[in-house]
């Protein structure tokens, strides 16, 4: 059975994102933060991460960039709804789902999902990641 | 004290009737002086010179021995010499001419003027001697046809001096008023100058060099003020026109703030959504598939699920209004494809009351956007110009030009503008102010959103183009978009070379 870590700062989406995948057949943990991720990852043996971008603290980019980094045979799946946090931060031409993704994809995602999304194309996409077949 | 002001005229008219009031009486009396002086010399002369030929012929032809020749010499004097009376006295024997008149007292000597006497009769008495004659000659001349002429003479000079003063009169009246019309005219222009019209010249023509030189330098004055008034005038539009541009920016500005705003708070929020869809969608899912495929609860979550699914395309909306979706691929392209494309669709679906006209320059540059999007933002358009056209007849015009300097905001750079025109119901200006807001929809519930035209504005902003609205009540809209364009000098130049 492979192991999937969701990482995303909003319960419902966690444990949505959870229950489809463990109704799936994979076995889930989660993570509600990039640093309980890399400690998560650290504790014990995952195939496949699934985090959010926008988080506090540390974003889902250079959380996907320290995972590439410390954890190079994990795969990982980046979900974004997009949005801005804060008028301060708002820069208009920058911040877009697409500039969040593909900086996600640049940072070493293997696939970029937007939110939200169905039960088919998440375990689709999981799937596809993962390789079936391969495991 | 008061000065009494009268009409040039009228003063000029005054003078002269003065003038002639103390010349004429006396130029009256002066030559009634001569002319009654000359009549008066004329007829003693007479008189004088006829008695002595008389006197002259009684000495040297001896007329004194013959009674009969006496008579006949005194006789003669009344009859050719003009005499009212004749007589010739001698010591002891008196002749006296029986033409004469018989009332005419005698015992006068010679008057020494005219009108002596108080008679009518001016005497001349002459000596005669002859010999041993000593006679006395007397004649009695009438002055009575010498006073008639005198007066007939004075009587014409009375008319003619009254005819004089009536020519004068007039004359004067005609010169002043023509010397009075030049002044008028300073006068008037003047006036009008003081009361602020500076345009009417002042063309005055006359020969008197005062008002020609006075007239010269209010033509110069006056020349002078138009200069200055212009002057101000423009200086004063030109404020106004800044005023208006400066206060149209900040209208554009606060305008861009507010939307940048809303767009802000907008994706803030489709981003919550965004994180409540996904439970709600994934746990819906699964629950149907626990479910058996018919039976209320299916339905119902189906219904959600549904409800779920066009809540996402809301915020997908939302997104692409406040530059959340970014899918635009910004390249060159030819607008006029793109229009073509677009009346290609838009001319099935709008009904026949509608008609299409275009206005599209034969050679445009090619402008920075995303084609797709661009083909999505002019349908927009199309379909809102039809529906505000909707159950009446209409005209819809696309046209697209060039202009290598067009100001949009405060910049001026080669655009091409592209826009769309209908003959519609229109809107008031605080639903122009508006009308780029998303939810903001004047259509009735059901009709749709109001995510199109803040869409629409998302997308042209991405381009790096801008839109502008224009509306009156009961006459229609025109939408225009100035699209980024290449100057059309490079177009010639580097065509494939994208503009990002």
């Amino acid at each position: 059975m492979q192991n999937i870590l969701v990482v995303d700062d909003e319960p419902d989406v966690r444990d949505s994102v959870k229950y489809v995948l463990d109704r799936a057949g994979y076995s889930v943990r989660t993570a509600e933060s990039a640093m309980d991720a890399l400690a998560e990852l650290a504790r014990s043996p995952t195939d496949l991460v699934i985090t959010d971008i926008i988080m506090p603290q540390i974003n889902g980019v250079e959380a996907i960039e320290s995972i590439r980094k410390a954890f190079p045979a994990v795969r990982i799946i980046a979900i974004s709804g997009g949005g801005n946090f804060g008028v301060a931060d708002y820069q208009p031409s920058a911040i877009t789902t697409t500039a969040y993704l593909a900086s996600a994809e640049k940072a070493g995602a293997h696939l970029v999902l937007t939110k939200p999304f169905e039960t088919v194309e998440l375990i689709r996409s999981v799937e596809q990641v993962l390789g079936v077949g391969h495991a | 004290m008061a000065r009494i002001r009268a009409t040039f005229w009228i003063y000029v008219t005054a003078c002269v009737v003065l003038v002639h009031l103390v010349l004429l009486p006396a130029l009256f009396f002066g030559m009634g002086y001569v002319i009654r002086e000359s009549h008066e010399d004329l007829f003693i002369e007479h008189a004088r010179t006829f008695s002595r030929v008389l006197a002259d012929e009684f000495e040297v032809g001896g007329a004194l021995d013959s009674q009969s020749r006496i008579e006949d010499l005194l006789d003669f004097a009344i009859t050719h010499g003009g005499a009212r009376y004749a007589e010739l006295n001698e010591r002891d024997r008196s002749i006296r001419s029986l033409y004469g008149s018989s009332e005419i007292k005698t015992a006068r000597s010679t008057d020494l003027s005219f009108g002596q006497g108080g008679d009518g009769i001016y005497f001349v008495v002459r000596p005669i001697v002859h010999g041993s004659h000593r006679a006395e000659l007397r004649l009695g001349f009438d002055e009575q046809p010498t006073q008639e002429r005198i007066q007939l003479a004075l009587t014409r000079m009375l008319w003619l001096l009254a005819g004089y003063l009536v020519a004068a009169l007039a004359i004067a009246i005609i010169l002043s008023y023509r010397l009075s019309r030049p002044i008028q005219r300073l006068q008037a222009v003047s006036r009008a100058i003081a009361l602020g019209d500076y345009t009417r010249a002042l063309n005055v023509n006359t020969g008197i060099r005062e008002l020609h030189d006075a007239a010269v330098d209010l033509e110069a004055m006056r020349h002078e003020l138009v200069g200055v008034n212009d002057r101000l005038q423009a200086k004063i539009k030109e404020k106004e026109i800044s005023d208006a541009r400066r206060e149209e920016l900040q209208k554009q500005l606060q305008h861009r703030q507010r939307l940048e705003t809303v767009g802000t708070l907008a994706s803030g929020i489709a981003h919550e959504i965004n994180n409540v869809l996904v439970p709600i969608i994934l746990y819906t899912d699964t629950a149907l598939q626990d479910l058996p495929p018919s039976g209320a609860p299916r339905a119902n979550l189906e219904r959600v699920l549904a409800a779920a699914r066009r809540a996402k395309d809301i915020v997908k909306k939302i997104l692409t209004f406040s530059r959340e979706l970014g899918e635009a691929k910004l390249a060159l392209i030819d607008l006029r494809e793109v229009v073509a494309e677009a009346l290609h669709l838009f001319s099935a679906l709008a009904p026949p009351t509608i008609e299409i006209r275009t206005e599209i320059e034969e050679s445009l540059p090619l402008v920075q956007a995303d084609a797709t999007l661009a083909a999505h933002v002019l349908m927009n358009l199309c379909t809102n110009a039809y529906q505000a056209m909707e159950g009446a007849k209409g005209t819809l015009t696309i046209g697209l030009r060039y202009q290598d300097n067009a100001r949009v905001g405060s910049r001026s750079q080669p655009r091409v503008e592209f826009w769309v025109r209908d003959t519609g119901r229109g809107m008031d200006a605080a639903t122009v102010e508006r009308i780029f807001e998303p939810f903001f929809t004047t259509r009735s519930v059901g009709h749709g959103s109001g995510l199109g035209l803040s869409v629409v504005h998302g997308i042209v902003e991405s381009f790096g183009a801008s839109i502008t609205v224009e509306s009156k009540i009961g006459v229609g809209t025109t939408f225009r978009i100035f699209f980024l364009a290449v100057a059309r000098l490079e177009v010639i130049g580097d065509l494939a070379e994208p503009v990002v």
